[in-house]
């Protein structure tokens, strides 16, 4: 084996050694513990008692229907940001990413505003139809659970399919409408074969993301309808381990399940790819105009959706419920930088992001390169780790991870560490699925070129692969980091006071009355993600420019 | 296409580099900005996110409460209020019990007591000044004192007075758990999670003593009638801010000090009133006790005997009031004037006696899985 291969081996196995050390072994010490330590509930007990099973049954459910909203919804307004040209394109697609930052707890907010009893929805419905009781109410029960996961989700359809969309040849399509083929044929022959492996990817991540979903279920399901993943949470804070450890094997297996489905699903759909390009954009006057009432009517729909509640977010930063009046504290608390003030969580949450963003991208590379071409065992186990950590609960990680990493290293008065190792974990599946896509549209050809040129193995992949791959590390990087500065769950159990992020920051204020505070750290999120967003957007695009 | 239109190539081995040097940088900046301070010994205490937060200076509570005593002893206290509520605290305990970080823990409340895991990160331990502190809270909490009474308070069902009153709705003065199962009164309720909130599990068993123990009735009956109407939030957080928020949501369950501090904190007549539950010419509540414990094998058990000690002298007992808006336990510290709204535990009948801990404790798991059948169907 000569040097160059060494290296390339070394770094292609580096993530799956990370994982194992990180992901895997951590996990399996708790469940092992959990399960064959025999304290608490048996797996044969968990496994017959009903409420598993209607929890179960519940979770398969849920995740499906949100998955299929989230793409009916979604879809749409890939084509949108690809095809159609217009004004403040680059703001809208950071825009999409905002649903993916916040914390659970004001989503919910923002949806019993939005959608809930009395809220600006039900008001509407109620001086049409000239009721004086509440009319509709979406934000309860399984609709408000489905409702909000697509609001979740709708970015990760749209992001994803989208930067596949962006590398379809249109000479393509021309060549096919030259043929004669119709809108149609073009669409189901060309333009849906080229987009399913994305579609295929987002719909999953979104399957898993609603499967493992817990404090929108939680917070709207009324105490009634839970998810695996909200038993576990149960079962640890009453020390069930047996339980715990039984439901969240269970949720690993279907994870498992549905990643090797995945795999195989994507080797038999590989085919030619065309020629690496630009997509063709058209102007809105360009359309005719039942297509531009189409538009503004999905748009319509969608802002409903997706900005009622951020528009909530917005307007909480600034006013205050408890003594109904506008104020500028909450901003003026995020700048301070004592206990209490916001200033630590903001730089937590910016660091901790940041720099698992980055390594959530350098393991999404080598990731995606392992899983490329090849059918040799060591690609398929690669495209599966990099989905399990959606299928871990978080909960369970957050555990092992304290259990196996933070207590015998010592790192329990200083954690910090471990927090971004979750973080990197939980962003990872995002990145990787994304820029796997991207590595997919190159067409080799080019690769073929660069090394006829006699481009070195570093140069190819930085002035050929890199460029190319340029909007799915974008797209994954954007998501990495969201789940990163948007996640909760782990955070909390392994965060101590001086690790406080700003999504925790948001919950503690709203426990102890303070709306404003909450509000504005909320916003400071969202702002936050759109900036960073923006520059990688605006990074990317000057990069890849180059390369085409 | 002409040379000229070709960008200019960086090195990567340079980007590589220089990506490093700033990522390096940054860690060691971060790295040096929270490494912790003071002196490497000091006496690490564990205790859930709002402990002593609801007072005027939240800021400065810890050094005006323990600063006497970490002059007294020349050691400093840390409060670490970790991010979640009491049982997440046990649960960072039982993943530290190999190597224990923390010498005290607060606010182990007495159903959480109840659970062996909970006793096993903790040492029995006896205060000296026990004498302080009411028999009846050390019956309540732990006759076996793995945990010394901290504070106290009653949960009850608390209404807001703008969305409704005794002129609207007459039966708030004598709220039994049949007026409240009516689907007006049910929809009006918001409460927590029994499984993730202690006040939504002393809500349940409240309804459970007063079902089994004072009716003599399957207490799932009142649960069957009122699902799909009350709102279940996952926990008080939650459950305050639709309360405070929805128009349509008039009862919480929250504590009977609710109306106390609303008047402390607004300066006027309350706006939020307490309906403790009643039955038969008399009201009831549940109590909880929240207490402090010796961590097992904590780094200095001396002093962490100490520190309990001096937590039940009125230095910090006489803070308990506004700061944590529980009672104090210490019986020679006097109420503040706001506390004349809240509900007295001289003012109804104590729930906790009609529910052993040793019941609590058999079926305490039982419980809530029959609530999730009911509530799951």
């Amino acid at each position: 084996m000569n040097r160059h291969s060494l290296m390339g081996h070394l770094a292609l196995a580096s993530p799956l050694v990370l994982l194992m050390c990180f992901l895997v072994y951590p996990v399996a010490d708790v469940l092992g513990q959990g399960l064959f330590s025999g304290t608490g509930t048996s797996f044969y007990d968990v496994v017959v008692s009903p409420v598993t099973q209607r929890t179960f049954t519940f979770t398969v459910i849920q995740a499906a229907l949100s998955t299929a909203l989230a793409v009916l919804l979604g879809l749409p307004g890939a084509f949108l940001i690809v095809r159609l040209r217009f004004r403040g394109k680059s703001v809208i697609r950071a825009a999409m990413i905002i649903p993916f930052v916040l914390p659970p707890i004001v989503v919910v907010v923002g949806f019993l505003q939005m959608f809930g009893a009395f809220g600006i929805l039900d008001s509407l419905m109620m001086a049409i139809t000239g009721s004086p009781v509440s009319v509709i109410n979406l934000a309860a029960g399984l609709p408000g659970i489905v409702l909000a996961h697509a609001f979740y989700n709708i970015p990760l359809v749209v992001l994803m399919v989208s930067a596949s969309l962006e590398r379809l040849n249109p000479e393509v399509e021309e060549s096919a409408e030259l043929l004669g083929a119709s809108h149609f044929q073009n669409l189901r022959r060309i333009v849906l074969p080229h987009i399913i492996p994305s579609l295929l990817a987002s719909a999953v991540l979104t399957y898993l993301f609603c499967f493992t979903s817990f404090p929108i279920v939680l917070a709207l399901g009324q105490g009634s309808y839970m998810t695996l993943e909200a038993r576990i949470w149960y079962a640890f804070r009453y020390f069930d381990y047996g339980e715990a450890s039984s439901l969240a094997l269970i949720q690993i297996l279907v994870t498992l399940s549905l990643a090797y489905s995945y795999v195989r699903l994507g080797r038999m759909r590989q085919q030619g790819i065309a020629p690496t390009s630009n997509a063709k954009q058209v102007g809105l006057r360009d359309l005719n105009r039942v297509q531009v009432v189409l538009i503004l009517a999905y748009l319509a729909l969608l802002a409903f959706l997706v900005a009622g509640p951020i528009a909530a977010v917005v307007r909480s930063s600034i006013y205050d419920p408890l003594t109904r009046s506008y104020s500028l504290a909450g901003f003026e608390n995020l700048l301070s930088a004592g206990t209490g003030g916001g200033l630590v969580p903001l730089v937590n949450s910016a660091f901790y992001a940041t720099m698992s963003t980055l390594f959530a991208v350098a393991l999404g590379i080598p990731l995606a390169f392992a899983h490329r071409g090849s059918k040799n065992p060591a690609a398929s186990l690669a495209s599966i780790m990099a989905l399990l950590p959606l299928g871990v609960s978080a909960i369970t990680l957050a555990y092992g991870l304290m259990r196996a990493i933070v207590v015998p290293l010592g790192l329990s008065s200083n954690p910090w560490p471990v927090i971004i190792v979750a973080q990197t974990i939980i962003g990872l599946p995002f990145s990787a699925r994304s820029i796997e896509i991207a590595l997919r549209s190159i067409d080799p050809a080019l690769l073929d070129q660069a090394d006829l040129l006699g481009a070195s193995r570093l140069q190819k992949l930085f002035f050929v692969e890199l460029p190319l791959l340029a909007p799915g590390i974008l797209v994954g990087a954007a998501f990495a980091f969201a789940m990163a500065i948007g996640e909760m769950s782990a955070t909390l159990f392994i965060a101590l006071p001086q690790n406080v992020t700003l999504a925790v920051a948001i919950y503690q204020n709203l426990g102890v009355r303070k709306f404003v505070e909450a509000g504005a750290g909320a916003l400071v999120l969202v702002v936050t993600c759109l900036v960073a967003f923006l520059t990688i957007d605006r990074m990317t695009s000057g990069s890849s420019g180059g390369t085409l | 296409m002409s040379a000229g239109q070709y960008p200019t190539r960086r090195d990567p081995r340079r980007v590589i580099m220089g990506l490093a040097v700033i990522v390096t940088v940054t860690v060691a900046a971060y790295t040096v900005w929270v490494w912790p301070r003071g002196p490497a010994n000091k006496l690490i205490v564990y205790t859930y996110d709002s402990f002593m937060a609801w007072g005027d200076d939240p800021l400065t509570i810890d050094s005006r409460v323990f600063g006497p005593f970490m002059q007294q002893y020349d050691v400093e206290i840390e409060i670490v209020r970790l991010q979640t509520d009491a049982n997440g605290v046990i649960a960072r305990l039982i993943t530290e019990l190999e190597r224990p970080v923390a010498d005290v823990v607060i606010g182990i409340d007495n159903v959480l007591i109840l659970q062996e895991p909970s006793q096993s990160v903790l040492e029995p331990y006896t205060p000296s000044n026990i004498n302080l502190v009411n028999d009846s809270l050390i019956a309540s909490l732990d006759p076996e004192h793995y945990v010394t009474p901290f504070d106290f308070g009653l949960v009850s069902l608390i209404y807001s007075m703008a969305k409704i009153n005794a002129t609207t709705h007459p039966e708030v003065a004598n709220l039994t758990f049949s007026n409240l199962g009516t689907t007006e009164m049910a929809s009006s309720l918001v409460t927590e999670d029994p499984h993730l909130s202690s006040t939504g599990l002393a809500f349940l068993l409240t309804e459970i003593a007063v079902y089994e123990k004072l009716l003599g009735q399957d207490w799932r009956q009142w649960w069957s009638q009122v699902h799909g109407y009350v709102d279940v939030l996952p926990g008080w957080t939650d459950v305050w801010q639709v309360w405070s928020t929805e128009a349509t949501k008039w009862f919480l369950v929250s504590y009977g000090t609710d109306p106390a501090y609303s008047y402390y904190s607004t300066n006027s007549t309350p706006d939020a009133a307490v309906a403790p539950v009643y039955n038969a010419g008399s009201h009831y509540a549940w109590m909880q006790v929240e207490g402090i414990g010796l961590v097992k094998n904590g780094p200095n058990p001396t002093l962490a005997k100490a520190f309990i000690d001096y937590c039940l002298t009125s230095s910090v007992q006489s803070y308990v009031a506004l700061n944590q808006w529980m009672f104090p336990v210490n019986n020679e510290v006097t109420l503040p004037t706001a506390y004349s709204y809240a509900l007295q535990a001289e003012d109804v009948n104590i729930l906790n006696a009609l529910l052993p801990r040793s019941e609590i404790a058999a079926n305490l798991t039982l419980w809530l899985d029959e609530w999730d059948i009911i509530f799951s169907s």
